[in-house]
């Protein structure tokens, strides 16, 4: 663990940029947490207070950790704001030509030895490092949904990523308490690359008959282990979400299996995205997101 | 509907012994059929081991374990198995052992008799049409170690009478599993997921994606998996992945069971996992396999 007390810049304050903002805090580490509408930033601060005192009435965190997390944190929608960062975190919409531009952007507001992380799912990091004049200090680090829950942060270097740049990224995020695994610059990288294709062969099994929603669910946590079934997996993620990325990883790696399923266009026609929307392969009788 | 209060199981090995025990917990009688003594006294020292780490352990009382060891028998005359009113066939993963000995079961037992098999990588309708009345026939297949996998799925041969299905999941139930009806296709239901899911990991590992370490790692930590798949192979046996998947191959020619050559290679090698000491994770500590 280091104790050096980092600045960083999370930009984009939806539910990744969020959860990534509060493990900087939570970490020590001063945290601005920025996105192009005051609204929106409100909305990411106030996500993250709340969390951090739910945090503390359950008894995870100290009345001062909590207090010095929020003190750690604050927002801001100019991009000049973030000049004094030492690692600068992207969590904005996966869209490679907007992340691209923002690093560009950001080459011109911060200096040379700033650390840039993107987290990214299903984007090459090269690609994405193109964006910048300095795709040596370009790393992926791909945090899992819920950032400030989950231990586990995919780590890739881009083709031009400099062994320094990730020594650094490691130790902070080391730093923050996450558990690191390094993968190649490959589409998906570890977890998406293999979660895919296998939520994929799921639906297809259903629709070749071989079970029911519910026995292929049973099947899997019963014989597997799984903490849940992929269908019920699936509505937690949204069908929407999966389709996007298994589009995402079968536009790059053109295999077929990591086309969605005729069925996932069907479902998200008739408007059954999974929880969020009260159906999906169940039927739920509350909207509220999963965990909520 | 039967209730199946006598039970034959065939074969005392790892998967014999499991159901064995399962069944007989059950408050059921069970007779098991081996080659030899030799083998019997293996099964039987397998059951009261896993039964008396559970008394260690507070799963269960003496008393439990005692009467679950009363109600298991050896024997290795076929003819002992008369009057049965449930065989399930859990030897070798030979297609021609598994024909050969049910014929020979299925003369001695009475004509109402269901017949189950426990085979993961053969078609039950293949070996239930080698029988006289396959109508009979069906597949009941346990997951490894029987005692403590909660499923088992219920395979429908082409032939089974609905019946005999019907009996068989509330015969599951009974002995505590959760049933799970399946087609008798190439890997039935869970291993028709699992299968190809481990083959693109074995091949993705090969092909440097990652550590077989970080691998399983990622795989624990973002989706809360309780073992890793290389982990898995490990404990399934590469020899046992590789023969299941070159069969469902071999029957579908669909490439997503097309083992990867790193498994042969391993096989070959001698790499079989958790049981020979060396495989993907396990005694690998001064690196990789690959």
């Amino acid at each position: 663990m280091t104790s050096n007390k980092l600045t960083v810049a999370v930009l984009g304050a939806g539910t990744m940029g969020a959860g990534i903002a509060l493990v900087a805090a939570r970490g020590g580490h001063r945290t601005l947490l920025r996105d192009v509408s005051d609204e929106t930033v409100q909305r990411g601060l106030d996500t993250v207070a709340s969390f951090l005192r739910r945090s503390q009435s359950l008894g995870k965190l100290t009345q001062e950790q909590a207090d010095a997390a929020i003190a750690n944190l604050s927002g801001t929608t100019d991009l000049q704001d973030v000049a004094p960062a030492d690692v600068v975190i992207e969590a904005v919409f996966e869209d490679l030509e907007l992340k691209k531009s923002l690093l560009a952007e950001l080459d011109d507001v911060v200096s040379r030895d700033t650390l840039f992380h993107t987290n990214t799912s299903t984007l090459s990091v090269t690609s994405i490092a193109s964006g910048s004049r300095h795709p040596e200090r370009v790393v992926g680090t791909h945090y899992c949904n819920p950032a400030q829950l989950m231990k586990l942060v995919e780590v890739a270097e881009g083709r031009h990523t400099a062994a320094e740049a990730t020594r650094r990224s490691l130790e902070f995020l080391d730093s923050v308490g996450k558990t690191t695994v390094i993968t190649k610059d490959r589409p998906g990288f570890i977890l998406n690359r293999f979660l895919i294709p296998w939520e994929n062969n799921c639906i297809r099994a259903l629709e070749a008959g071989l079970g029911t929603v519910e026995s292929i669910d049973r099947a899997v946590v019963g014989a597997l282990r799984h903490p849940m079934g992929p269908f019920q997996l699936l509505d937690v993620v949204g069908l929407d979400v999966h389709k996007a990325v298994s589009m995402r990883l079968y536009e790059q790696l053109r295999e077929p299996r990591f086309a969605p399923p005729p069925l996932v266009d069907r479902m998200i026609a008739a408007g059954d995205l999974g929880r969020k929307t009260g159906r999906g392969f169940y039927t739920y009788d509350s909207t509220r997101s999963f965990g909520a | 509907m039967r209730s199946f209060q006598r039970v034959a199981v065939l074969g005392f090995g790892t998967m014999g012994s499991g159901i064995a025990q399962v069944v007989a917990a059950s408050g059921r009688d069970v007779v098991v059929l081996e080659t030899d003594q030799e083998r019997l006294g293996h099964g039987s020292s397998a059951v009261q081991d896993f039964l008396d780490d559970g008394v260690r352990r507070g799963k269960a009382t003496e008393a439990d374990r005692d009467e679950t060891l009363a109600r298991i028998t050896g024997t290795t005359v076929v003819v002992d198995l008369a009057g049965v009113d449930l065989v399930i066939e859990a030897v070798s993963e030979r297609q021609d052992i598994k024909v050969e000995l049910l014929g020979r079961v299925a003369e001695v037992v009475g004509e109402e008799t269901v017949l189950a098999t426990n085979t993961s990588a053969l078609s039950v309708t293949d070996l239930a049409g080698h029988l006289a009345r396959p109508e009979r026939m069906a597949g009941l297949h346990f997951f490894n170690p029987a005692p403590v996998m909660a499923l088992v799925e219920v395979v429908r041969a082409l032939q089974t009478d609905g019946d005999v299905v019907t009996d068989l999941v509330a015969f599951v139930e009974a002995i505590g599993k959760s049933p799970v009806e399946v087609k008798d296709r190439p890997g039935f239901l869970v291993n028709r997921l699992l299968m190809p899911y481990l083959n693109d990991v074995v091949q993705e590992y090969d092909n440097e994606l990652a550590s077989a370490e970080d691998i399983d790692v990622a795989i624990q930590l973002g989706l809360g998996y309780k073992l890793g798949p290389l982990a898995l192979l490990d404990l399934i046996g590469i020899d046992v992945h590789r023969h299941a998947t070159e069969a469902a191959y071999e029957t579908t020619l669909d490439p997503q069971f097309a083992p990867p050559p790193l498994l042969s290679q391993m096989v070959a090698a001698g790499y079989l996992g958790n049981k020979s000491g060396r495989g993907f994770r396990v005694g690998t500590e001064h690196g990789e396999v690959r």
